[in-house]
Order: structure tokens, then sequence, then C-alpha cells
């Protein structure tokens, strides 16, 4: 066939000999391009990427100690030991009347779990350092993932029927069939109100009657007990369960509850107190919403509101446990209006990832068509067609391997490809181009058309491997970026480089094979074009 | 391609033009650096990106009511729901909203205090809005803080933007460490106010708690003993009192938690006149305790009142005391408001303390004061954006730096020459004064300022690589010509740049293409930026200046050699 066989040199050539006249050199393009399509669907998305940190809070309580004791003797002991434990990079203390709060930030990247072990093996070590009369402390670690919701859901009373302890109700029975949803993590509950009895004493009647608040107090509690069922037996061997009944069952029982004797008369609780069935009014932290239909609307008045906070598992799909959410909110739909309870969904993350990343797809592909539009007219379309597919194969190998490395689909990821964009088409242009410089070389009908493939790809393989080495290179010390900068544009230095090297063996297997399949050697021979023209 | 050829022929030949040409590139980077100090150019770590939602919060002084905290937030309420791109409005009075990564670092999930209201507040999709959040942010501050921090005396509120990056307490910390108490917070009153005068920063708060006045009910223990009580009993009762407790339980079948019953005075009777000290002993006058014998006993009688001040909070980071000043600042770049404030810091304090600055370290803008007449020392130690901009560039500077060497090490093993990978280091490098001009010419077309940021560093990094292959590929040429084809260096070299032209072109269009999408992004639009006019200048530096070292270098004189690797033909200048 060869007049003269071409010696190859250089890996570039051996993989565009190896992979020229193969059978299977389609398939694996195929096969390339699917896994990168499953992996964008299965990969799970999100906006920002996760930024290892971890933490936590001490709290210990001790009731009637000021600031300066509780700094004395609480958080300057806690803070002493804690500097014991390797990776913590600052230890924050916050002295107040009652109680004080040592908190600790390890350095970024730390184990999760490591970490929040290791800090609850220090408080409970040092148990005895702290003083008499501190309560038990309270050891709360970070969880990022568990304590960022990624849904808001804003539940209010259409109308005054519903009160808030109603809403209380209706909201908590759907938080336990959200909590249900496959990957949902923690919910809680905001601006609830929850029902109680309220006992309002009036000072003035207190003291006409001649009664102290103590004495009511202890009147309530006696009446106030649950007692297990007792067993009885019978003569016959047979059990006789009976119990004492709560003797509060409504407001009325608290109401006639007896407070005290005065000269043989009974005095109830409704003649020195008000009595209510209602919310907790101790609890201060109550929530409120405006909203409005759309952009043109009036906005409503002020209403209050529950929110239900949901959040996810680690490293699930946050667009999927959004939408099944969503779902089954759509679900309870028709039941919510016939209670008179509305509701707005107030953060959707998941939403926003997906579109997030959308966007940025769509950046992609315009990009792409963009390149391969320019290069149309700088080689011709044909060549254009070859680099154009280049382009999704390097990105659905860079794909795979992101997925198989366990990483999430996030805007830095999706900037590491556009980045890569750029550099990772020259590869292609500069194999394509040097195709076509030998076809058109005036010794070009001297050649095989295979051997012709071969040795232009091999040519340049060298200088273009050191080349890509070298970005390559300059992308691996950004991997020790640390800090949360650093955690932050991890994708980058994660995936530039393999789509780089990616890029290579594309450019090798599939800018020959391609080329073998679309190029002809040109006819008129007798024309001669300039190099590299 | 001729013509190219032609003009880098004639410039090698001329010893006066090639001197003209690296004059030229100095000149060029020299001046491109100076768009730093002269300000043309502004640096940031990450620039505000637009977003669907903000938040507000409001804090009212230590000690307010929940009253008074609601009657703030329902001033700022009042001003945002008649904002046309505002699609709703939480409140959350006495709690945080549902974290988010703002509220993160900012500690929103401990509040639990009566002074504190946050408000989330949500827009229009960013798509279909003219106006980014951050102009919103910016237009409604003042009209909001004018209006509203004067409803209650002493209040703060702030309005918080999704982080870009990752999250930091404040744009600009300020911690002011020292072990007296009273002098760190003169200093830290001192240090606000100096903010509140700088030009670029709000939202400036002191993170401690404001002292105020509380009364101490301190138990006469004789008297409590004679009458027949107990200290327990009285501190019992007075929070049964005013605070009121759940005294008992029940169980329901058809709530979902169990119903408390609770007992406190009712809100008329334990309403005090005012905030006296006779309107308290009043009050106390009236609640009556029961002894033992069964008695009553006024509560006041076995108490004496006192006016005292608060004790506030005490913060301790790493195991010293401190107070923190925070500020955000308003769509600038946090370094220059911070270098202002830092001259006017230096200028005021240094009346009454020995300032002494630091060393260059990550912080290097800390300021060590010394009381000039008691010899006490304070530490004024920036944090937060600013402490991870540093850190930020001190590694992405390290990552730079070793990145050079990586290259320069590859380049010695492939071409077993010092000046050559020397040559295509110095041309890569060169591509900073693109980067540099470009963020200029960026910065007069966008009507935001366009910062230099750390994506820009990242840019330029790439670019070293990019810029790299060029000068390889066009040394790789080169030396091919001088080996096959015997042709003289000058020649070859112009040969081989007008050659290899149109690939080094070609490649940079398509990174410019590629990039130009993400110029238009507010957190990548500083790499897209430096990709695009980076490469620009590689182009330039790769085409002109590249070729007149290597024509200067000994290391480029090949001899032609006998059994040459390049097949004849496979580089094709025909003439």
């Amino acid at each position: 066939m060869a007049l003269e066989q071409y010696e190859v040199k250089d890996y570039a050539g051996k993989l565009a000999k190896g992979f020229l006249r193969n059978p299977l050199t389609s398939v694996l393009g195929a096969f390339l391009i699917l896994m990168g399509y499953l992996s964008l669907s299965i990969m799970p998305r999100e906006e920002d990427p996760q930024i290892a940190i971890s933490g936590g809070a001490v709290i210990v309580a001790m009731p009637g100690a000021t600031p300066r004791e509780i700094e004395n003797i609480i958080i300057n002991p806690l803070e002493r030991k804690f500097r014991e434990v390797k990776g913590i990079e600052h230890i924050y203390g916050q002295a107040f009347n009652n109680y004080g709060i040592v908190s600790v930030m390890y350095y970024i990247g730390e184990d999760r779990e490591d970490s929040n072990l290791k800090m609850y093996d220090k408080v409970m070590q040092n148990m005895d350092i702290l003083p008499k009369g501190a309560m038990q402390p309270l050891i709360k670690p970070f969880d990022i993932d568990i304590d960022i919701p990624i849904m808001t859901v804003a539940f209010y009373a259409k109308d005054k029927s519903v009160d808030d302890v109603r809403l209380h109700e209706i909201v908590r029975h759907l938080q336990q069939k959200i909590n249900a949803v496959q990957n949902v993590a923690k919910t809680t509950l905001k601006g609830n109100r929850k029902a109680q009895y309220n006992i309002e004493v009036d000072l003035n009647k207190l003291s006409a009657y001649h009664l102290s608040l103590g004495q009511i107090m202890k009147a309530v509690e006696s009446v106030a007990v649950d007692v297990p069922d007792v067993k009885g037996r019978t003569k016959s061997k047979k059990l006789v369960i009976f119990g004492v009944k709560n003797a509060i069952e409504s407001v009325d029982d608290v109401n006639n509850i007896i407070v005290a004797q005065y000269m043989g008369s009974p005095i109830y609780l409704r003649d020195v107190a008000k009595v209510r069935e209602g919310v907790d009014i101790q609890n201060f932290k109550t929530a409120s919403i405006l909203f409005k239909k759309d952009r043109d609307a009036k906005m409503s008045d002020e209403k209050s509101q529950v929110t239900l906070t949901i959040a996810k598992l680690a490293g699930t799909n946050a667009v999927f446990v959004a939408d099944d959410v969503m779902e089954l909110l759509k679900e309870y739909d028709a039941e919510l209006a016939k209670e008179g309870v509305g509701y707005v969904v107030t953060r959707n993350y998941g939403e926003r990832a997906n579109e997030a990343v959308n966007e940025l797809m769509n950046h992609l592909v315009i990009t792409i068509v963009i390149i391969a539009l320019m290069l149309v007219f700088a080689l011709g379309w044909k060549e254009s067609l070859i680099v154009t597919f280049t382009v999704p194969a390097i990105l659905a190998v860079t794909l795979f391997i992101a997925y198989l490395s366990g990483q999430t689909i996030n805007r830095i990821t999706l900037f590491a490809f556009l980045l890569s964009l750029g550099l990772l088409v020259d590869a292609a242009i500069i194999v394509i181009e040097n195709i076509h410089r030998h076809l058109h070389a005036h010794d070009v009908d001297s050649k095989d058309m295979d051997e012709l493939l071969v040795e232009a790809t091999d040519e340049i393989g060298a200088p273009t491997n050191v080349a890509t080495l070298a970005i390559i290179l300059t992308m691996v010390p950004m991997a020790f970026v640390g800090g949360m900068m650093g955690s932050f544009m991890k994708p980058i230095p994660l995936n530039v480089p393999v789509a780089l090297i990616a890029s290579l063996f594309v450019a090798y297997i599939f800018t020959p094979y391609l080329s073998l399949k679309l190029l002809k050697k040109p006819t008129h021979k007798h024309h001669h074009h300039k190099g590299g023209k | 391609m001729k013509g190219l050829e032609a003009f880098i022929y004639s410039i090698l030949g001329d010893k006066k033009k090639k001197s003209l040409v690296i004059i030229l590139t100095a000149v060029a980077f020299f001046a491109s650096l100076m768009m730093f100090p002269t300000k043309m150019v502004l640096a940031k770590m990450l620039p505000g990106k637009s977003d669907n939602t903000f938040s507000v919060y409001v804090d009212t002084p230590t000690g307010s009511s929940i009253e008074q905290t609601k009657e703030v937030s329902e001033c700022v309420l009042d001003i945002l729901k008649n904002e046309k791109e505002v699609m709703n409005l939480e409140l959350f009075l006495g709690q945080g909203i549902p974290l988010d990564y703002a509220g993160l670092v900012k500690g929103a999930a401990m509040k639990q205090t009566e002074n504190v209201a946050e408000i989330a507040v949500n827009l229009t999709d960013k798509h279909t809005r003219k106006e980014p959040s951050f102009l919103m942010v910016q237009r409604l501050r003042p009209i909001v803080k004018q209006k509203c921090e004067k409803v209650v005396k002493g209040s703060n509120i702030k309005f918080i933007e999704q982080p870009a990056g990752p999250p930091t307490l404040a744009s600009v910390v300020l911690e002011v460490h020292g072990d007296d108490l009273t002098k760190a917070r003169e200093i830290a009153v001192q240090v606000a106010d100096i903010f509140n005068h700088t030009e670029g920063l709000v939202d400036v708060d002191v993170m401690a708690d404001d002292i105020f006045d509380k009364y101490e009910l301190i138990p006469d223990t004789e008297k409590i003993a004679r009458s027949g009580l107990s200290v327990e009993q009285v501190n019992n009762i007075l929070y049964l009192a005013f605070e009121g407790m759940a005294v008992a339980h029940k169980n329901s079948k058809n709530m979902p938690d169990q119903i408390p019953i609770f007992l406190v005075l009712s809100d008329k009777s334990k309403r005090l006149e005012n905030q006296s000290e006779t309107a308290l002993k009043s009050k106390l006058s009236s609640l009556n305790l029961m002894n033992m014998k069964g008695m009553m006993v006024p509560l006041i009688e076995v108490v004496n009142v006192k006016k005292v001040k608060s004790n506030p909070m005490i913060m301790h980071k790493d195991l010293s005391r401190m107070i923190n000043v925070i500020a955000e600042t308003d769509m600038v770049s946090q370094v220059y408001p911070l270098l202002a404030a830092r001259d006017v810091m230096i200028e005021k304090f240094s009346k009454d303390y020995e300032i002494q600055k630091a060393g260059f370290t990550t912080y290097m803008f800390d300021l060590y004061l010394t009381d000039k007449k008691t010899g006490k020392k304070f530490l004024l130690r920036w944090d937060g954006e600013m402490k991870v901009t540093l850190d930020t560039f001190r590694d992405l500077g390290g990552a730079f730096i070793a990145a050079l060497v990586l290259i320069f090490l590859l380049l010695v093993v492939y071409y077993k020459s010092f000046s050559i990978s020397g040559i295509i280091l110095l041309g890569s490098f060169l591509s900073l004064i693109g980067v540099i001009v470009g963020h200029w010419v960026a910065n007069l077309f966008t009507s935001e300022t366009f910062f230099l940021t750390a994506t820009s560093l990242i840019g330029f990094i790439a670019l070293m690589g990019i810029s790299s292959r060029n000068s390889l590929l066009l040394i790789d040429f080169t030396k091919s010509l001088m080996e096959c084809h015997g042709m003289d260096k000058r020649r070859a070299i112009a040969v081989a740049t007008a050659t290899r032209a149109k690939p080094i072109a070609l490649t940079a269009v398509a990174i410019i293409l590629g990039s130009a999408l993400l110029a238009s992004d507010p957190i990548f639009g500083g790499l897209g930026v430096a990709l695009i006019s980076g490469t620009v200048a590689a182009v330039f530096v790769s085409l002109i200046f590249v070729p007149v070292l290597m024509h200067n270098a000994k290391a480029m004189d090949f001899k032609p050699l006998d059994k040459c690797d390049v097949k004849e033909g496979s580089i094709s200048i025909t003439k």
C-alpha cells in the first residue's frame, strides 16, 4: 500500500494508527457521549460547590453568673482545653449573663465526622473542670447540609376562621408527610404558635383574696397529674384495669380549680385569674409574610405565617428533592384550600440550581456553535465538523470522570468547562490544521491517506503534549490553595486537567478517524497551496 | 503571511528595531503594572452578583422589647412593600430567617433575643428584572436607614446580600483585641466612628452589647430568714410573676404537641408605669409571698432595689478578649476604604497610643497600640473579607510561582536549554499586560466598577500555559526548519512565525470566543476578560517579542543535521 512506511515516534501517532481502521472507534465515540449524557442527567446538581466547614459550639449554662464569672470559670478553661485539639483554626468564646458559648472552627477541609468526634471527646473528657452549679454542656456541631434548608414554604391562614393554633396543627401534620419524602433530612417549623392554656393572674384580686402566686401554682400542679392505669386482681385470677382520669380536659376544668378556701367557701381560679385557651404568649418569636401573585399586583397585608424549612441529605440531588416536595404539596393543594390555608414557596434552591446549571449548559452550547462557525471560515466546514464533534466527546469524558469521583454539577464545575473549552479545542485544531496542511502539500500524491493522517498527527504530537502538559501544570498548584476560596474553586483544578488530557486522547484518536471518513485528498494537484494556508 | 514573514525578517535584521521591540514591551509591562497604584484598575476578591433575594437584619439596642423591634421592622416592611420588584417579604421577629449561606457565618442561627429581627426579601426573577439586586440594595439602603433607624434610637439596620463566593462575617471586620474591656470598647466605638466617616463603608456596627440600666434586687437574707421565707422562693415567685412558667402539662389526642398550662401575671397587672425605680418598687410591693405560717409578706420588704449598669457580653477570639467592628462595602472593593480608614486611625490614635505596624504576613494591615500613659496593649486586627482576600491572593500567588517553576522544569527537560525555557516563560508572563489593560478597558465599558478579582488571577495562571504553548510550537518549528532545511536563523524564525501565525491566531480566536460568554458573568467576568485580553496580548508577544528574543539567544543556533527527524515535505514552505 504505502510506498514507504512512516515510522511512528509519538504516542499521538500510535493512538491515531491504532484507532484509524478500528471498527470499535465509532462505538467508543458513541459510548463516551452516552456516558456523558447519563452523567449529566444523574449527577446531583447544586448552585455552589460544597465547602467542608466543620466546627461547632459548646453551650454551658450557669444560672445567676455574670459574664465576668462565666468568662473565668467556663470560657477560659474550655478554650484552653480546645487548644489541645489539632485542626482547629479559631476558637471563639462568648460570655453572657447566665451562660457561655465556646465555638470552634476547624480548618476548611477537615473531615467533619472526625472533627465533631474530637470536639465531643474533648468536652466529655473535661467534664470535671466545669464549675459547680454549671449545667450539663450542650454540644452542637455545625452541619451545613442539614442546617441550610433547600426549601422554605410559608403557610398562612386565608381567612379568620383558622387561628394560629389550627395553622400550626395543619402544618405539623404536613411536616410529617414531607419528612417522609425520599432524601429529605431535617424539617423545622419557624414562627409556629403552640396551643397553651394561659392562666393570667390579676395581681389586685390576688391581694384582695389574700393569696400568693405560689398557692396558685401548687393548686394547679396538684390537679394536673397523669398517672398510669393500675392493675387489680380478682379472686378468679383475672386482671381489672382502672385508672384516675386526668382532671384537666378543658379550660373549664382549669377555671374550676379551687385555689383556697376562705371562711369555708371555696375560691376558684376563675375568681382571681383569666384562664384562656390560646397560644404560647411567652414566645416572642413570631413570623409574618407579605406577598403578591405577580409583579404588578398589589402587595397583600401582613399575615402571620408558619414557615416549614426542608433540608436534604448530603450528596443527594437538590433538584429531585425539591421536585418531589413540590409534587407532594400539589397533592395537598385541595385539602389545604378546604382548610383555608394558603402557602408561598419562599425558597427553592433546587430550582435555582437547575436554572444555574441549565443556563451555563446553554452558554456551553452557544460557545461550541460559535467556535464551530469560526472554524468553518478558517478551515472549511468538514474540518469544522470534526473539531466540533471532539468538544462534546471531551466534555462527556470529563463529566463521566467527575461523576465517578463523586463530584456534583455546580456553577464552578461548569465554569471549569467553559474555561477549558477554549483550551481543549486547541489539540484538535492543531491536529486538523496539520492534516489540512499535509493534504494541501505538494507531495500529497506520493502518500497513502492512512499514512498521511498518522504522520500529520504524529508530527505535532510531541510539542502538543508538552504544551498541554504545561497548561495542566499551571492548573495543578491551584488544587493546593487553602481556605474557603480554595474549596470553592476546587472544581477548576479537578476538572480542567482531566478535560485537557481527554482533549489529547480525543484529538489523537478521533480527529484522524473522522478525517479519514470526511476528508478527501484534493484532486487538483497542479495547484500548490502555500504552507499552512 | 508573506507580509508577516517580511516584517519579522526586517525587524530581526536591525539591531535598533530589535531594541525598540524590547523597550516597547518593557514600557507596556511597567505601564500596565502602574495601573494598580494609580487605581485605574481596582482589585477585589469577588464582585457582587445579582440574586433573587436579599435579607435585612434589624437590631434594636440590647435590652429593647420585641414590640420596639417590631416597630422598626414594620417601618422597613412599609418601605419595601411598595417596591415593584419585591414578590414577597417575610418578617421573623426575635429569630433569624431560615439559615442561608450569608447567615451561616453571621450567626443568624444563634439569634434568639427580643432585640433582633430578620426580613427575607424575595424579588422577581433576575432574568426579567432590569435592576440587579446589588443596585437595588444600594438604592434602598439610605432610604430605609434614614427613616427607620430613628424609630427606636440606637437601632441598626443591615442589608445582607447573598455572597458571590464563600461567605464571611462582613466585608470589613476589625477586631479590637485587648484585656482592658472598657478601653477596648472605647477604641471600638472610635473605630466605628471612623468607619462611618469613610466613603464606601455602610452598615457599620460594633458587635457588642449596649450597656443599659437595670435593677438589681438584692435579697436581704436576714429579713428573709426572719419572715420564714427562702431566697429560692423569692426567685421563683419573681420569675413566675413576670416571665411566667408552664406549671403543668396536659396530653391531648387531637393536638400534635402537649398543651402546657402556663401561669403568669396578667399583662395589665404586670406592666410597670415607667422605667423608674419607684414604679418598680410600687409593683413589687403589691406582690406578696406566703411564709410557712401562712402569713403574707410583700416582696419589697425582703429585697433592696439597686440601679446598676448591665454587664455586656464578653467576646473572645483565640483566647484573647476582643470586640468586633464590622462594616459592609457599598459597591466598592473593601481594600480601598479599609486603607483609607486605617490611615485615619493611625493619625487619630497616635495622640494617645504608640502605634506599631505589623510585618509582612496576611495580617499585614494590623496595628499594635500601646497606651502612652498606662502601657496597656491593644491590637487592631483586620479580618473578614480582607483576610480571606489576602489568604487567597497569597495562595494563588504561591500556586502561580509553583506553576512557573513546573513549566520551566518541563521546558528544560524538553529543550535541554535554560535560555530557551527562559524565553518561553518570559513570553508567557507578559500576557499580564493584556490582563491588566483588559480590565481597564472592561471598566470603561461597564456601568459598575469592573474589578480585578481572584478569578482574573486564575485566568492569568491558565494563560501562562496557553501562551507558553504558542512560543513552544514556534521554537519547535524554527528548530526543525534550521535542522532539516538548513535555513539560516533569521530566515527560519521569520518563516516559522509566519507559518505558525495561523494556528496561533486560530486557537486564540477559539479561546476568545469561548470566553466571551464568561465575560458577562458577574463572578467569572474577571476570568473571561483575563482570558480574552491576555490571549490578544499573548498573540502579539509570541509573534513579535518572542522571535526577537529567539534571534538574540545563542541556544537557538541549531546546526543543520544530516539525518533529520522531520521528513522532507512535512513542513511545506513553498516559495
